[in-house]
């Protein structure tokens, strides 16, 4: 006892002390592993999936602009086609939620959705009614309503009435290639924004000029565009759809009337795992380089799951939904973005991050 | 690199002073005995998911650290004595009442059977009395009750606080006047934090007379904005109570959500400019008066940022940016507030003339709802 309190006592309480440091020290990546990291999400992920909006949104306004010229059914394709496309990669970059997105109430005026009220309904009756010149001008909708605006309004003009009602030229059409016009100019203005103001903020995060005190506050808006979809697309595009169990409610989905809600969700989390692991300087790599190998592997493994459930569901919902087997389905899906929503939490923690305290659960 | 190491020895600090609080009996951890003045306290999370109320000092030190049976909101300091009480979130059961010199729990409050607090306490402006708001289950209906120190906290009045969900309370300086804000939200513990009457929820701002509980003025907000949830005010010397909502429609609507109340007149809805409104998204944590009482600051924590309004002229004034920034306090000088976040970070700013500095700190804990400033 005697030997034990002397010369060993202060290493044991040394070796306790290491044991802390350690401790704290694994959970915690360095500023440059989050700057390499950001690096790589800006230039790899997000800048691209502009850049395929900006293209796909181009075609888009010329597909509808012709369309009115000569109104016909091979038009209306071509155009339902272009929407489709612009569809792919709106639901391909969904995801980033910060950044030059949110100037000017972009993000609203690209989607707003879901649609409780029917704002957008009342709102383009009401322009279908009054037929006014004036609001066929991008400009004229940069102070319209954000119901207006974006691609669910353009969804009911391309994909709902007649052919005729697009015959000579009529307001009708008009206002659905200048809503056209009008998306094309918001996605062009997000990528140069991007290129030009905030890829260098998030570069040199830290400096003087940059939004971000460090690059770990920047990885905390590129980890947000991470976890938080995976509880939205769980609540809004499933969970509501299917109802409360008694009756499910197909018009409840996102991108109904166009008959895609299921292929939105599998380009949702298809980006969703590209932002995870999809390059090599990437978020799976970090947690593995912390020594969470499990947990990194989970998650692509729910990732994977999830991308094969949503694979086998048969479209479009506003039938299928009606089957027991699509119900089944869909609920297989929801409880596996449980499982993926709580894994990524796990993770932030991994890697030191709190996405938010009083904004994600205030009081 | 040196930013990291610099934090990470920070944190290193932080889990040395937080050993003893491991090893004592749950009330009171010793901290250090440093000898700086205490600066603020509030409630907090550490990294591991426990809920503390910590004192920090001058220097950034923790001169307390109280682990908590589970998460606070708000926390209040009593006008002469050294406590501190700290309230249970919504629908959490106990205020736990500190003396922040001799590091002891004075008491723990449960709430009585059938009711739960809503993370608002206040002592008295003489001290005497300290008054919650609770919700009362059996009928949804808000209550204000008030307890006297004297008595060992025993309650002394209970009274209606003429809406559902009441939310903060404050005592209109030099006055008998309690204001309250009934956020209008129905919630029972059985259905956790769910909100159940979103449809027809009616918030509104009433003044009560401390000592009789008598109505002395109710006012609502116009029927289209019903889904604006009064829930934090803070009022000044002369009776103006600033109002911080939280809007439970789609935040695309960009409602206004700051309002200003004048005694015996109607609520008035103020708007920052548009960008400013919308990057709000549709939430208010917090709401402190500078020390002049002119200015008041309104956090919006979803938007990551801090803004600054003029009571006088009834107008935004500006805005700086903090990540995840909700606790809002003012310091001694005019125009000047302390604002923590959920990040851990907390910065001073003096709106007149835009100086913004970081606190340091010897810990990093995600910072709660509320803190206050302690002056001493």
């Amino acid at each position: 006892m005697k030997q034990a309190s002397s010369p060993l006592w202060p290493t044991l309480l040394g070796a306790a002390f290491l044991l802390t440091l350690t401790g704290v020290l694994h959970a915690a990546p360095t500023e440059q592993q989050w700057k390499t990291v950001n690096h790589a999400l800006v230039t790899e992920h997000i800048i691209p999936r502009y850049q395929h909006l900006a293209e796909s949104s181009n075609v888009l306004k010329n597909s509808t602009s012709a369309l009115c010229q000569q109104p016909d059914q091979a038009h209306l394709s071509a155009a339902q086609q272009a929407f489709h496309r612009t569809m792919d990669d709106w639901e391909s970059v969904q995801h980033i939620q910060f950044g030059p997105i949110e100037n000017l109430m972009r993000n609203f005026s690209m989607q707003f959705w879901p649609d409780k009220k029917n704002l957008i309904g009342k709102q383009l009756n009401i322009l279908l009614a009054e037929q006014d010149p004036a609001t066929l001008k991008t400009d004229a909708l940069y102070k319209a309503s954000i119901g207006v605006k974006g691609l669910p309004a353009l969804e009911r003009l391309l994909f709902t009435g007649q052919l005729s009602e697009l015959e000579n030229n009529s307001y009708r059409c008009q206002l659905t290639s200048t809503i056209a016009a009008y998306i094309a100019e918001n996605s062009a203005a997000t990528v140069t924004e991007w290129q030009q103001a905030y890829s260098p903020s998030v570069f040199n995060a830290g400096s003087e000029d940059s939004y971000y005190d460090d690059h770990q506050e920047a990885a905390v808006d590129m980890l947000k565009s991470l976890v938080e979809p995976v509880e939205a697309i769980r609540d809004q595009k499933i969970l509501r759809p299917l109802g409360n169990g008694e009756k499910v409610r197909p018009r409840r989905s996102e991108s109904w009337r166009s008959e895609r809600s299921i292929r939105n969700i599998q380009l949702n989390m298809a980006s969703l795992q590209d932002l995870y692991e999809g390059h090599p300087d990437n978020v799976a790599s970090l947690l593995r380089q912390q020594g969470a190998a499990d947990q990194a592997d989970k998650i692509s493994g729910l990732f994977n799951d999830i991308i094969a459930q949503l694979k086998a569901i048969q479209g479009p919902l506003t039938t299928t939904l009606y089957q027991p087997q699509t119900v089944t389905q869909l609920q297989q899906v929801s409880a596996s973005l449980k499982q993926l929503d709580l894994a990524l939490n796990a993770a932030m923690k991994t890697l030191d991050i709190q996405l938010g305290f009083n904004s994600r659960d205030g009081d | 690199m040196m930013e990291t190491n610099r934090r990470r020895f920070c944190q290193l600090l932080g889990s040395a002073f937080l050993l003893p609080s491991l090893l004592s009996e749950p009330v009171l951890a010793g901290a250090n005995k440093s000898q700086t003045q205490p600066l603020f306290a509030s409630a907090a999370q550490d990294r591991d998911g426990n809920y503390h109320l910590y004192l920090i000092g001058e220097q950034g030190d923790v001169l307390l650290d109280h682990p908590l049976l589970g998460r606070a909101h708000h926390t209040e300091a009593h006008p002469t004595r050294p406590l501190l009480a700290c309230t249970a979130r919504r629908p959490g059961r106990f205020i736990d009442i500190i003396d922040y010199q001799e590091h002891q729990l004075i008491k723990r409050i449960h709430a009585e059977a059938g009711r739960h607090f809503f993370g608002h306490s206040i002592f008295t402006e003489d001290g005497r009395w300290l008054i919650t708001t609770e919700n009362e289950l059996s009928t949804g209906q808000g209550r204000i009750v008030i307890r006297s120190l004297a008595d060992d906290y025993a309650i002394i009045a209970d009274y209606p606080s003429h809406g559902i969900g009441p939310h903060e309370l404050i005592q209109q300086p030099s006055s008998s006047v309690l204001v309250v804000a009934n956020g209008g939200i129905l919630t029972h513990p059985d259905h956790g934090r769910e909100k159940l009457n979103l449809e027809s929820m009616q918030p509104s701002l009433v003044r009560l007379d401390i000592n009789s509980g008598e109505l002395l003025e109710q006012q609502m907000l116009p029927a289209e904005l019903h889904q604006l949830s009064i829930r934090h005010i803070d009022t000044n010397s002369a009776g103006i109570t600033a109002i911080a909502l939280q809007y439970q429609g789609d935040i695309g609507h960009n409602p206004p959500l700051v309002a200003i109340h004048h005694p015996g007149q109607a609520l008035e809805l103020i708007s920052a400019p548009e960008p400013i409104n919308l990057a709000m998204k549709g939430y208010c944590g917090s709401v402190r008066c500078d020390h002049s009482g002119r200015f008041a600051a309104v956090s919006a924590p979803r938007g990551d940022l801090i803004s600054f309004w003029d009571l006088h002229e009834k107008q935004f004034i500006s805005s700086i940016k903090s990540r995840d920034g909700c606790g809002l306090t003012a310091t001694a000088n005019d125009s000047e507030f302390i604002i923590s976040a959920g990040t851990g970070r907390c910065i001073k700013h003096n709106l007149k003339t835009g100086h913004t500095s970081r606190l340091h700190q010897t810990i990093k804990t995600a910072w709660d709802n509320h803190l206050i400033s302690i002056q001493t």
